[in-house]
């Protein structure tokens, strides 16, 4: 058996069956070994960025581990953009790529560059194999890396030479398994039953640690108000009422406003993200602190915590709903006081009733969150699209909804739902983008087809990069300076050209009835929706500010002239 | 404990910091892109290797909290061990370890 059989021999191992890729010279032993293997599918993306962000949406709407493998050089750094996605949103990933031949490294090779150099602030490790007999060992190493404790991106770059060595494989990796122990929650217990306004603040930790079922029934059986950030939508279903949605830049004035006014905030499977807490000086400036994480080092990493537990989370969750069921807490005032802001405070209905009028952002997501399906996944891209979905679909569970929350990667919403429609092909699967973030992995039109992949593409189009627009315009002295795009191409004929269907929509009676035909058709689908240009997303803070200091459509002044530059 | 940039070395406190790792491919850029990133200089290094294994003392400038940087190193893979010459109060309230 040769190194690249040898991956594959790991891949059978570890049920791998899905992995997205590119070849390319220095991996070609590995396409070769494929050529002859059943069991594996390989995904052609058409570029090696599509490879990396499929694989992460494969693992986000899955859980399991997604693949991505790449050639050397141009090939690898390809990749990257994808990776860096997955570590900063902590994906399991395992990166597999081509190196050029031992005796060439650092010689200036054609296709080389120094992957393990240049990789190493994006990864949760990485290897540079030097002889096939560890390779093996290696992957069992990086699979169970990539998934265990927070999980993250492993890449694995193995010369050409080293995936055509012949060689027996030396003893496999010897990792400790520890079972979960019984953790002792009287503290935080206590510290709970203390607070008279107790608030729950959760993160994407939740579904990384697959501990959404043991989430909800901490949060039921407290009934603490709760928080999410922008990767923990959805961690409380659709029907908590005490849920007050998304905190931070772009969260509501209910949810911000509580964290500003709660004497204790439980953070759990969160990492206290500057795009959730703002000024850090001025967040839950009242507020002790509990914080729950499977990294350690998150825990007292911005703000001290007052009391904190690190490990398994789905362990400290049930320890907590037993003792809240034991002993409920009576916190009704809070809950009313949460539920009056949630009221008056949530994100403005964005309903508009006038039929021939220009369709807005917030009223057509809130059409697809009514009409889709409980079970949909969404995979957005970045921007003001991204914000609206946050803030108006409502999501029963956060794998349904794909978001580059960390890197905020324009072009991830595409692949992502590839990835998402390849862990289940049965789901239905939407990608909501906007028409900055299509144009950046447009190609991957060609993976759907070539698939026959039944998702959806929603194209929010309002001919500019609006997020940076509106902060030119709120924070730049409306100077607008390089966001015009409407020399975009005609993205129904664009669709068309590579056989996927399309229909294009403007005015608010056509919502209903576009999104009922692209999800009744068999088959993918293209909706091009013209919304207006100078639309913004509101509430907003002015980044570096305080949460309690912010912006909404009410306190929109326009500068009359436009300074149109270069 | 907001995370600041860098200051004038002559401004920043010092710290020592050993560590034991693998001695693997990169296991010195692995570790000082982690002192870089995490706000911190090298003002000295010394480097002994110890069969499989390289055991490192560092002398660090930085402002922020020096706790910080050793939980960040200790979640290296391939990192055994980071101790600090002298753990700096208040860093770091009660921390239960609830499972692996």
């Amino acid at each position: 058996m040769n190194g690249a059989e040898h991956i594959l021999d790991a891949f059978h191992r570890y049920s791998i069956d899905t992995v997205f890729g590119y070849p390319g010279g220095c991996i070609m032993p590995l396409y070769d070994a494929l050529v002859d293997d059943a069991t594996v599918e390989h995904v052609l993306c058409r570029h090696e960025q599509g490879c990396a962000l499929a694989a992460d949406g494969y693992a986000r709407a899955s859980g399991r581990l997604g693949v991505c493998i790449a050639t050397s050089g141009p090939g690898a750094t390809n990749l990257i953009t994808g990776v860096a996605n997955a570590h900063r949103d902590s994906i399991p990933m395992l990166v597999i790529t081509g190196q050029v031949p031992s005796g060439l490294i650092g010689t200036d090779a054609f296709q080389e560059t120094d992957v393990l150099g240049m990789t190493l602030g994006i990864v949760k490790h990485s290897y540079l194999v030097a002889d096939a007999s560890e390779i093996p060992k290696v992957m069992d190493e990086a699979v169970q890396l990539a998934q265990s404790g927070r999980p993250g991106p492993v890449w694995i770059d193995i010369p050409k030479d080293v995936l055509l060595q012949e060689a027996t494989a030396n003893s496999v990796a010897d990792f400790i398994r520890r079972s979960p122990q019984k953790t002792d929650v009287s503290d935080l217990v206590s510290m709970i039953r203390a607070a008279h306004r107790p608030l729950l603040y959760s993160g994407g930790g939740i579904s990384l640690a697959g501990a959404e079922d043991s989430f909800r029934g901490f949060a039921q059986a407290s009934g603490l108000p709760a928080v999410v950030t922008l990767k923990g939508i959805g961690n409380a279903g659709k029907h908590n009422p005490h849920n007050l949605g998304m905190l931070g830049m772009h969260g509501s004035l209910a949810a911000n406003r509580a964290v500003d006014e709660c004497d204790l905030l439980v953070v759990i499977g969160a990492r206290l993200d500057d795009r959730a807490t703002g000024k850090l000086d001025g967040f839950a400036p009242n507020a002790r602190l509990i914080h729950i994480d499977a990294d350690a080092a998150e825990i007292n990493k911005l703000r001290n915590a007052d009391l904190s537990v690190r490990g398994d989370l789905t362990n400290v969750l049930e320890a907590l709903t037993a003792a809240m069921e034991a002993q409920p807490l009576a916190i009704e005032d809070w809950q009313k006081t949460c539920r009056d802001w949630h009221t008056t405070g949530g994100f403005p209905a964005a309903d508009n009733e006038e039929p021939l009028s220009p369709i807005t952002g917030p009223a057509f997501i809130r059409q697809l969150s009514r009409i889709a399906a409980d079970d949909t996944v969404i995979a957005c891209d970045v921007g003001q699209h991204q914000m609206w979905v946050a803030q108006h679909y409502e999501f029963d569970h956060p794998r349904h909804h794909l978001t580059s929350g960390g890197l905020g990667t324009m072009g991830y919403g595409l692949p992502a739902a590839i990835g998402a429609q390849f862990a289940d092909r049965r789901s239905t699967v939407i990608n909501v983008t906007g028409d900055g973030s299509f144009m950046m992995n447009a190609q991957e039109l060609a993976t759907i087809r070539r698939y026959r992949l039944p998702l959806k593409i929603i194209v929010m189009d309002n001919q500019c990069l609006g997020m940076v627009r509106q902060q030119q315009e709120l924070f730049y002295g409306n100077r607008e300076s390089q966001i015009n795009l409407d020399d975009n191409p005609d993205f129904v004929a664009m669709a068309r050209a590579f056989d996927i269907p399309a229909l294009h929509i403007e005015r608010t009676d056509q919502i209903r009835r576009g999104i009922q035909t692209i999800l009744a058709f068999d088959g993918p689908m293209l909706l091009h929706v013209s919304i207006a240009r100078d639309d913004n997303v509101w509430p907003i803070v002015k980044p570096g500010a305080s949460n309690r200091d912010m912006i909404d459509e009410s306190q929109r002044t326009k500068t009359p002239k436009k300074e149109q530059v270069a | 404990m907001n995370p600041q940039n860098f200051q004038d070395s002559h401004t920043s406190p010092s710290h020592t910091l050993n560590c034991r790792m693998a001695f693997e491919p990169a296991a010195l850029e692995r570790l000082c892109q982690v002192v870089r990133i995490r706000g911190f200089r090298v003002a000295r290094m010394a480097v002994e290797s110890v069969g499989d294994q390289l055991d490192i003392q560092l002398t660090l400038e930085g402002i922020r909290p020096i706790g910080m940087l050793k939980s960040q190193l200790e979640k290296l893979h391939t990192v055994a061990e980071v101790t600090l010459s002298r753990e700096p109060a208040g860093f770091g309230e009660r921390v239960t370890l609830a499972s692996g």
